[in-house]
């Protein structure tokens, strides 16, 4: 008999305490995802998540120094891993939204109806305007960017030099002949001419998106463009920028380093063989410089070098590289209280404005700050030097244009039909129809 | 209150206290997490978008004349069929030679184990590097060309290597099942074998392996339904590469959810699989007991 009291009265307990713990406050939205402010004691709890991954210490560096400069509020820090959406959904699932998020434009985007309007904001004034495009919707900015970061073809200059016979200068290329030239002349000095990371995101995003860039016109031309492919008046095996694009991905594939085995792609394998000069280029962007400043040697130079469609001179997209405002801050207003809106705005004006958080950002993303109060360019990365440069002698355009150029998921869909292109398991016209029959599915823009 | 009605209550209380915990668990776990799920499947939601619009059928005819996904399904059976089929046969013969009385036997039936208790997210990252690295490093070294370029690279050979490394990691798992099968079979029946003059072979095939049809059909559905729900793997040892060749249904799913962000498409798609191995499973139970009567 006492037994089964003990066991009824354990059961009951357990009953008990799930029901209480399942039980909800039933104020879910109101709450503030359970960060809620203290009433009147000035103490705000806000929330930061980040898809810029590897970046940890310097985040949460920043976070402290934040928190000493902004008394009475304090950011949890919630990095994304491998996957960045799936993280972001499984937040505002349990309604516990980030205050901040540091996301693609594209998902900014997407859910533009839970983010809070920029466009009157103060801290807007110290934020270039160019770079705000990919971030502005209708009319409002829902963003504030992180940083530029520039794509093109990698060069190693001692690899370069020595295959040139002397001091190679980056803008001598101004099309394909010169960029053929110059990888004939890197093999011809015992170094593959390029180097290709086979991976999707990579020649999927970087690579093919450089199809709708600067090269098809202006951004109302690229929209267009856009548009038409959607609609099936017009088809990329017809259209030269497609074509002259492939011709120069040939160009890359047939001196590539990893021609034996294209898709084998690892970044940080093929960071060592560029750093080591056993090639001369590596089609890449600026941010590589996190994989290749622990393996380079001291005094050794880098830069960018645009990708040429054509073999037109006076073509100055040629000349041109492609920069991305891939990642920008935005502030949810779904999950989160007035209270962590102002904080969470703070901590945005922080980022981009703070001198000490401007240099850290510069050292460590290595990349231009599009920032009016920026000025620590000696700080940056040699190829976020070379990206700034392009910037300041207007030979860099904004890669999309505007937020929703391109689908958020033609990395992955569109980077295999790359990735089989480019392992030459398909023809162009093949990869061009896969391609059209990929944008058919999606929405005009 | 009558004794009956004062008995009948009680068992309400004892079922109340008892079984309500559980059922209570199950609901909110597994029922309305379902039921929320085939809701979704009727809506283009993206995963966040707080407006939802009904789109009735749309995403199960999407699914249906989606090719793609067509070609998942059948990659999948593929996958199915040479995992079920090899980590079964490998996890019998570790079982016999576990069982024995060889030296050492618990040593090697927890080291045969132990790849099933390493996650398969860890288990495809270290594979990942064998057949990419240390496997063309052996091929480019001993001049051997079909090993001189990775097996992940290349569409049939990563599917190999996905079948590979999946029956290695089960086929330690199944072996643990028939373990206990073969031990339950009568000691008498197999020496009165051997008395007979019936060779290991014969033994193995008149009466250890009648004797254990349950445990072969229990090892069978429980590898297809494994097969089927396959996606850690995957996403570690080929991440659906090369270009979407080994993108199994499980693995398509997520993407269609969460790259895509077409959540009612992907939800439509995984009811799809529930169906599939829902079959399986209960295909399984018809035939474990058929089996028992027998």
């Amino acid at each position: 008999m006492k037994k089964r009291l003990v066991s009824l009265l354990l059961v009951g307990v357990m009953t008990a305490g799930m029901l209480v713990g399942c039980g909800g406050s039933g104020d879910g939205e109101e709450s503030g995802n359970g960060k809620e402010a203290e009433e009147g004691s000035g103490e705000v709890s806000i929330s930061f998540y980040t898809t810029e991954t590897g970046k940890d210490d310097y985040f949460q560096d920043l976070i402290t120094d934040f928190e000493s400069k902004n008394e009475g509020i304090t950011v949890e820090y919630i990095a994304a891993g491998d996957d960045q959406l799936q993280a972001w959904m499984a937040l505002y699932s349990s309604n516990e939204g980030p205050t901040v998020s540091l996301m693609d434009p594209i998902n900014i985007y997407e859910n533009q109806e839970r983010m809070l309007n920029l466009t009157d904001q103060p801290l807007l004034d110290n934020v270039k305007k160019d770079s705000l495009s990919t971030l502005t919707f209708d009319g409002k900015v829902y963003g504030i960017p992180m940083s530029a970061a520039g794509i093109g073809i990698l060069y190693n200059k001692a690899v370069c030099d020595k295959a040139v016979g002397g001091d190679f200068d980056p803008s001598t290329i101004k099309s394909r002949a010169d960029l053929k030239d110059l990888l004939e002349k890197i093999e011809a000095a015992g170094a593959a001419g390029s180097c290709i990371t086979g991976v999707n995101w990579s020649i999927g995003a970087h690579y093919l998106c450089q199809v709708y860039g600067a090269a098809i016109g202006d951004v109302e031309e690229r929209v267009a463009y856009v548009n038409s492919i959607i609609s099936g008046d017009a088809k990329e095996i017809d259209n030269d920028v497609f074509n002259g694009y492939m011709d120069t991905l040939e160009l890359l594939a047939e001196h590539n380093l990893n021609k034996a085995d294209p898709l084998v792609g690892d970044v940080n394998v093929d960071a060592a063989a560029f750093a080591e000069g056993k090639c001369g280029t590596w089609f890449m962007g600026d941010w590589a410089w996190t994989y290749l400043a622990e393996l380079v040697e001291e005094g050794a130079e880098f830069g960018l070098l645009p990708i040429p469609y054509s073999d037109n001179e006076d073509d100055t997209v040629n000349q041109c590289i492609p920069t991305s405002y891939a990642k920008g801050y935005c502030i949810d207003i779904s999950q989160n209280t007035e209270e962590q809106q102002q904080a969470g705005l703070k901590f945005i004006e922080y980022m981009s404005s703070d001198e000490y958080a401007l240099e850290q950002t510069a050292i460590v993303t290595g990349q231009a700050l599009p920032f009016e109060n920026f000025t620590f360019e000696d700080k940056l990365s040699p190829l976020g030097q070379s990206t700034a440069n392009y910037m300041s002698k207007g030979l860099a355009y904004d890669f999309y244009g505007t937020p929703n150029l391109c689908p958020s998921d033609i990395w992955y869909e569109c980077g295999a039909y790359m990735c089989e292109y480019l392992s030459g398991a398909c023809d162009r016209e093949t990869l061009a129809s896969k391609i059209d029959g990929y944008w058919s599915t999606q929405e005009a823009r | 209150m009558s004794k009956q009605a004062a008995r009948k209550l009680r068992s309400v209380m004892q079922f109340a206290g008892f079984g309500l915990p559980a059922v209570f668990i199950w609901v909110t776990v597994i029922i309305i997490p379902f039921i929320y799920g085939i809701w979704i499947t009727f809506t283009d939601w993206n995963g966040l978008a707080l407006d939802i619009n009904y789109v009735g059928l749309d995403n199960y005819v999407a699914v249906f004349s989606d090719a793609t996904f067509i070609t998942s399904f059948l990659k999948t059976v593929i996958y199915a069929v040479f995992t079920v089929i090899a980590s079964n046969v490998a996890g019998f013969l570790l079982a016999l030679a576990v069982t024995n009385g060889i030296k050492a036997q618990g040593l090697f039936r927890a080291g045969f184990f132990t790849p099933n208790i390493i996650g398969g997210i860890i288990l495809g990252y270290i594979w990942n590097f064998i057949f990419s690295y240390a496997l063309t490093g052996f091929g480019k070294a001993a001049g051997i060309e079909w090993m001189s370029t990775s097996w992940l690279t290349h569409p049939a050979r990563a599917l190999i290597a996905l079948i590979i490394v999946s029956s290695w990691q089960m086929s330690g798992y199944l072996m643990v099942i028939y373990i206990a099968g073969l031990t339950n079979v009568p000691g008498e029946l197999t020496e009165a074998a051997k008395v007979d003059g019936a060779t290991g072979w014969q033994v193995i095939r008149k009466i250890k392996i009648p004797c254990i049809r349950n445990t072969i059909a229990i090892c069978v559905f429980l590898s297809i339904a494994r097969t089927f729900m396959s996606f850690d793997m995957n996403l570690s040892l080929t991440a659906g590469g090369p270009y979407k060749s080994t993108e199994l249904i499980a693995y398509k799913i997520y993407q269609t959810a969460f790259t895509s962000m077409e959540f009612g498409k992907g939800q439509a798609q995984a009811m799809v699989l529930f169906v599939i191995v829902a079959v399986i499973s209960l295909l399984q139970v018809y035939f474990t007991r058929k089996g028992a009567e027998n």
